[in-house]
């Protein structure tokens, strides 16, 4: 059990039911764009951003998901995806929009597991059923006092995204619910 | 738990998900530097405090990141309706419709 350990990448606090995996460092940027702007962004840039809060588009290299209406995260796989500022840069004539790279602003966990609901959900309030919170699904919420980014990748798969500083709080509660699976 | 409907996120949300954040519809003097001290005062220090039906500024701090304005029952603690930024005080009539039985 990993309660008063650090953080490493590549932790797994509980084998089967529930593992929570340290993601490793990727590469985020907030969007900010007015949103009668983005069907005519989307086109000139290519990205394909989604339009709804909560929508999110994902590939291997790169998770494009929309947390507001005007505020898109986009995180990335920092060796499959490069250049992104760079093909964004030139649309900086046409359209005013802000681009910031906050890379180290958060940690991401892969959450999952048939007890990966449970366990989201003794910090976090919201109804994780399938037909409210689907595949694909992202919003921002809290997890006990932590402010956190969850986004649904699979049945039982969840991305959860934290600020860094909030890390080892959100881990170790992780941790002791893990602890108590293993007793009970 | 306790449910406010975001008008952004179109969601019913926790209310632990967002923050209060004073009554609605007070707009800042445009002259500052001519009204009164008392007048600003006014706008600064002043509101109404109602006990009833109640229009205020809630923000879905942990979700869309949005203000919106909501009407609320203070008696009741119920809401009655939420909507966006810049849209008008909803009329005592819209009001009486949204409300059910509190």
């Amino acid at each position: 059990m990993l309660v008063d350990q650090g953080l490493e990448i590549g932790d797994t606090l509980s084998d089967g039911c529930l593992t929570v995996l340290l993601v490793s460092e990727r590469t985020r940027y907030s969007l900010r764009i007015k949103a009668e702007d983005l069907t005519a962004f989307n086109l000139e840039s290519g990205l394909g951003l989604p339009e709804r809060i909560g929508q999110s588009s994902l590939t291997e290299a790169r998770m494009q998901l929309c947390l507001g209406p005007d505020e898109w995260l986009i995180v990335t796989q920092p060796d499959l995806d490069k250049g992104l500022g760079a093909q964004l840069k030139r649309l900086s004539d046409s359209f005013i929009f802000s681009f910031t790279d906050i890379s180290h602003r958060n940690i991401a966990l892969t959450v999952q597991g048939s007890e990966a609901v449970a366990a989201i959900n003794i910090g976090c309030p919201l109804d994780l059923s399938p037909e409210h919170f689907p595949v694909g699904k992202v919003t921002r919420t809290v997890f006990e006092n932590a402010p956190i980014m969850l986004l649904r990748t699979g049945e039982d798969v969840f991305h959860l995204e934290c600020w860094r500083s909030y890390g080892p709080y959100v881990t170790g509660l992780f941790a002791r619910y893990a602890k108590d699976i293993e007793m009970s | 738990m306790f449910l406010i409907h975001c008008p952004y996120c179109d969601e019913d949300r926790p209310e632990i998900e967002f923050s209060y954040a004073g009554e609605a519809h007070i707009a800042r003097p445009q002259n500052a530097d001519a009204i009164s001290d008392a007048e600003w005062s006014e706008y600064l220090f002043i509101r109404e405090n109602k006990r009833g039906i109640h229009c205020e500024r809630w923000w879905h701090t942990n979700g869309c990141n949005r203000f919106f304005n909501a009407v609320r029952n203070t008696v009741t603690d119920k809401f009655i309706m939420t909507y966006e930024m810049g849209e008008p005080r909803p009329t005592p009539e819209e009001i009486e419709a949204a409300r059910d039985d509190d």
